[in-house]
């Protein structure tokens, strides 16, 4: 069932508890967070390098970092899932950058996990409901939209890139870039208010 | 920029992809505490992870739990938990093994998996043992290294004349699937020489000794790399841990 992962991300014990424990130490924690978000992280890294054995590297560099860097995590305000997951990302992309010669200055991902910015999200945000909702909006976009989204979100490419990789000019990648964003915020838009 | 410019932005700079002007224009407003940009970046970090979370399901090995378990130390604390425990049950299997004279495969078992556990107590005591040996021999130099880097291994190097080299580090990730970390006696002038293969545990501490006497007065730095799996008669990679082993004062009359 494809929405599998994102019911099982909804459990009952709460992120607050979930990081309590987490800085304390408490192994057991990262257990459960694996349990709650592990097949959603491999998921997510394994649509970005493609390939069984590297993701299962990533994820369990993933959930390392996690468990590293977690003291620095608002344990009253913080939304763990969607940190876990942007965490998952950049080590998709770095790795991506790393085999295909992109290297970039990875700094520039680093800023985007910063536990500090993941915080007063909304609490079920990776429910089912919301993925299929951006899933359907990202259906309704036209092909080109469509791989630009993909190609941002999930091989790491700017703008620039993007019209390298598609033999396009700029000025139209910035158009469907700007136009498929912005179906996707009022979707977004539609959703949190649903 | 405005912030209405900025718009079409924010899920890029999000992203860690904006690029010029931008990714300056929105770290500007931030800097200035502009709410508008902020409330923007929230709900952009909101759509990335919806989008995250969108991609299609796939199913991990039922390995990869217990390996990111392991890696922090989960199934190694439960052993030591139930070790004194481990003990008794090895006294009553073999009690209960005589007694019934009968399930010689059973107790063999258990006693196996209890040597197994006695073994593994005893290699970490050992090593243990050395360290404290190498840290508070008289003649023992010692080197830091990690300092003063952004996001470095951290640590310190002790070498010892007649007990060997012991390094402890943190901030040292796990190595890789297939990979391992090979540390290096660097003489003076000359070749480095290998010193002994180890993994750093899930938490990124790591202790190392390598038994045997060493020059430390040709002893110009340790150093760590990462290697395949057994090793490298040389290293084939950048060094991640250089430590400068200082030079010694004068033996002591």
């Amino acid at each position: 069932m494809t929405l599998l992962p994102l019911i099982l991300a909804l459990r009952t014990e709460s992120d607050a508890d979930l990081i309590g424990r987490l800085q304390r130490r408490d192994p057991e924690a990262l257990a459960e967070l694996y349990d709650r978000y592990g097949r959603l992280v491999y998921s997510l890294i394994l649509r970005v390098v493609r390939d069984t054995g590297v993701a299962e590297d990533l994820v369990q560099e993933t959930y390392l970092r996690v468990w590293n860097r977690v003291q620095g995590f608002d344990a009253e305000k913080g939304s763990i899932g969607p940190w876990l997951l942007a965490v998952a990302r950049n080590r998709a992309i770095d790795y991506l950058r790393s085999t295909t010669g992109r290297a970039r200055s990875s700094l520039e991902l680093e800023t985007t996990e910063h536990p500090a910015l993941y915080t007063d999200m909304e609490r079920d945000l990776l429910a089912s409901d919301k993925a299929r909702h951006i899933k359907a909006a990202m259906q309704k976009l036209s092909p080109h939209q469509r791989e630009v989204i993909e190609l941002a979100y999930f091989e790491g490419l700017s703008q620039t890139e993007m019209a390298e990789r598609m033999g396009q000019p700029l000025g139209t990648v910035k158009t469907w870039v700007r136009t498929a964003l912005k179906n996707l915020r009022d979707e977004l838009g539609t959703v949190m208010a649903a | 920029m405005s912030c209405e410019e900025l718009q079409g932005h924010y899920e890029l700079y999000a992203m860690g992809l904006a690029e010029e002007p931008e990714r300056s224009e929105i770290r500007e407003h931030l800097d200035r505490g502009c709410e508008v940009c902020m409330a923007e970046l929230k709900r952009a970090r909101a759509l990335s992870a919806i989008v995250s979370g969108s991609a299609e399901p796939a199913e991990p090995s039922l390995q990869l739990r217990r390996r990111i378990l392991a890696s922090v130390g989960v199934e190694r604390q439960r052993l030591r938990w139930w070790a004194p425990f481990w003990g008794v049950a090895a006294v009553m299997g073999l009690f209960a093994a005589l007694y019934f004279n009968g399930r010689e495969r059973d107790f063999a078992a258990l006693l196996a998996s209890a040597r197994q556990q006695a073994r593994d107590q005893a290699i970490e005591l050992t090593k243990l043992n050395e360290a404290f040996a190498i840290v508070n021999g008289p003649d023992t130099t010692e080197a830091s290294f990690g300092q003063g880097q952004p996001q470095p291994p951290k640590g310190k190097v002790f070498v010892n004349p007649s007990q060997g080299v012991l390094l402890v580090a943190s901030n040292l990730p796990p190595a890789r699937t297939g990979k391992i970390y090979e540390m290096w006696i660097i003489p003076k002038g000359r070749m480095p020489v290998p010193a002994g293969l180890f993994q750093s545990a899930g938490d990124g501490t790591a202790l190392h000794v390598q038994r045997g006497p060493v020059d430390v007065d040709a002893t110009g730095a340790v150093a760590v790399t990462v290697e395949n799996e057994g090793g490298a008669p040389q290293p084939t990679s950048q060094p991640l841990i250089v430590a400068a082993i200082p030079p010694r004062g004068p033996a002591p009359r």
